[in-house]
């Protein structure tokens, strides 16, 4: 009986949940929420599984463990779920839980499980654009991920907090961090959204990127900001979340060698980044099932091929985009 | 008078020179060509994933 745990029950687990339950794959599925008693009405729309409904505390036994919850702490949960002999996939977009997560590589290669890191829309499925636009270039030079939006309420608290912490961008050879907030950058989103002024703050794309851009001189990651998210983003968050923080984007922009030739290629999506991390997320979570996936832990920007899982979020609705322009100078 | 005046200009052609000289140099490290700049985006679907 294969058995999935969703850790963390807000929007993207809950899309996660109902994704997971319509597989097939799943016979059983335990939502993990701080509040389970919220979660009974949502427990019955899901027909023909198993559910079971759990607060915090140890980490139930379960073949795939999906970690939703908010950022933080999730290496901690993954280690927890490796001993249990669980494959996992976390959704968090911290640097902190990105960097533990990394470090759990040698126990998920001997425990012969794989940790999916960042299965979300950025990190996530920038990582996969990123991969697939870079596979195209004789040699990559730079990388440039941009965002726009968030999934849910803690999405929105992370995204808040990461205004204020220093980027770790790539840069010859080194890592190199910059103050949040700075470098402002006009980026040109997939309509409808258009242009939005972007900054960098504490994202890990760069980090979860690098490994297979070794030639990149640099990686960089920038999410769009108002001037009223900036002055405030060193204050408590002045009103509560909104429930789903999209319509988003990403923009990625390659830029490197083709046939000879400098050339930039611009790639990018538009969706709610709460449903396409919960298809990135399901996708991992369900190929961990069928055992598909390679042992260890690793960031879809590492994977050698990206075009299953652009075509299976095809599949689910989840689309990418590519600029087709020309320069004028 | 006219010596300062002199001097005022070679030290701004120097620092115009200086300028120029260092520009060029980023320039020409610069990597990547010029991104597009007008165009418009389309929706990738099965073909180009193959």
């Amino acid at each position: 009986m294969t058995t999935v745990a969703v850790i963390g029950a807000g929007v993207v687990g809950q899309r996660v949940a109902r994704q997971l339950a319509a597989s097939g794959l799943v016979k059983r599925l335990i939502l993990g929420s701080r509040r389970p008693q919220r979660l009974h009405g949502f427990a019955r729309q899901l027909i023909d599984i198993d559910i079971e409904v759990i607060s915090p505390g140890p980490l139930p036994p379960a073949d795939v463990t999906v970690l939703a919850q908010p950022t933080g702490g999730h290496a901690e949960l993954a280690e927890e779920a490796l001993g249990n002999g669980s494959h996992i996939v976390s959704v968090s977009d911290s640097v902190k839980d990105a960097q533990g997560l990394l470090d759990l590589d040698t126990a998920a290669v001997k425990a012969d499980r794989s940790v999916i890191i960042g299965a979300a829309f950025s990190p996530g499925m920038s990582c996969l654009l990123a991969r697939h636009a870079g596979s195209r270039f004789d040699r990559v030079e730079e990388v440039h991920v941009a965002r726009m939006g968030t999934g849910g309420p803690a999405c929105q608290r992370q995204l808040h907090r990461a205004r204020t912490k220093e980027s770790i961008d790539w840069r010859d050879g080194g890592w190199r961090k910059r103050p949040g907030g700075t470098g402002r950058e006009l980026v040109w989103f997939p309509d409808p959204l258009g242009a939005r002024d972007c900054y960098s703050a504490a994202l890990p794309d760069a980090l979860l990127l690098s490994s297979n851009f070794p030639d990149a001189n640099r990686i960089t990651s920038k999410v769009a900001g108002t001037r009223r998210d900036r002055l405030t983003a060193w204050l408590p968050m002045l009103r509560a979340p909104h429930s789903d923080g999209g319509p988003g984007a990403l923009r990625i922009e390659i830029r490197g060698v083709r046939d000879g030739i400098q050339t930039t290629d611009v790639i990018g999506a538009i969706d709610y980044p709460s449903a396409a991390a919960a298809a990135v997320a399901a996708i991992g979570a369900e190929w961990s099932i069928l055992g598909t996936l390679p042992a260890g832990s690793w960031s879809l920007g590492m994977l050698d091929d990206p075009v299953p899982w652009l075509q299976e979020l095809e599949e689910r609705g989840v689309t990418a985009a590519v600029y087709e322009g020309i320069s004028t100078n | 008078m006219a010596e300062v005046v002199v001097g005022v200009l070679r030290r701004a052609i120097l620092a115009i020179g200086v300028g120029t000289l260092v520009a060029a140099i980023l320039r020409l490290r610069g990597s990547g060509g010029v991104p597009p700049r007008q165009g418009s985006w389309r929706q990738l679907s099965g073909p180009d994933f193959r």
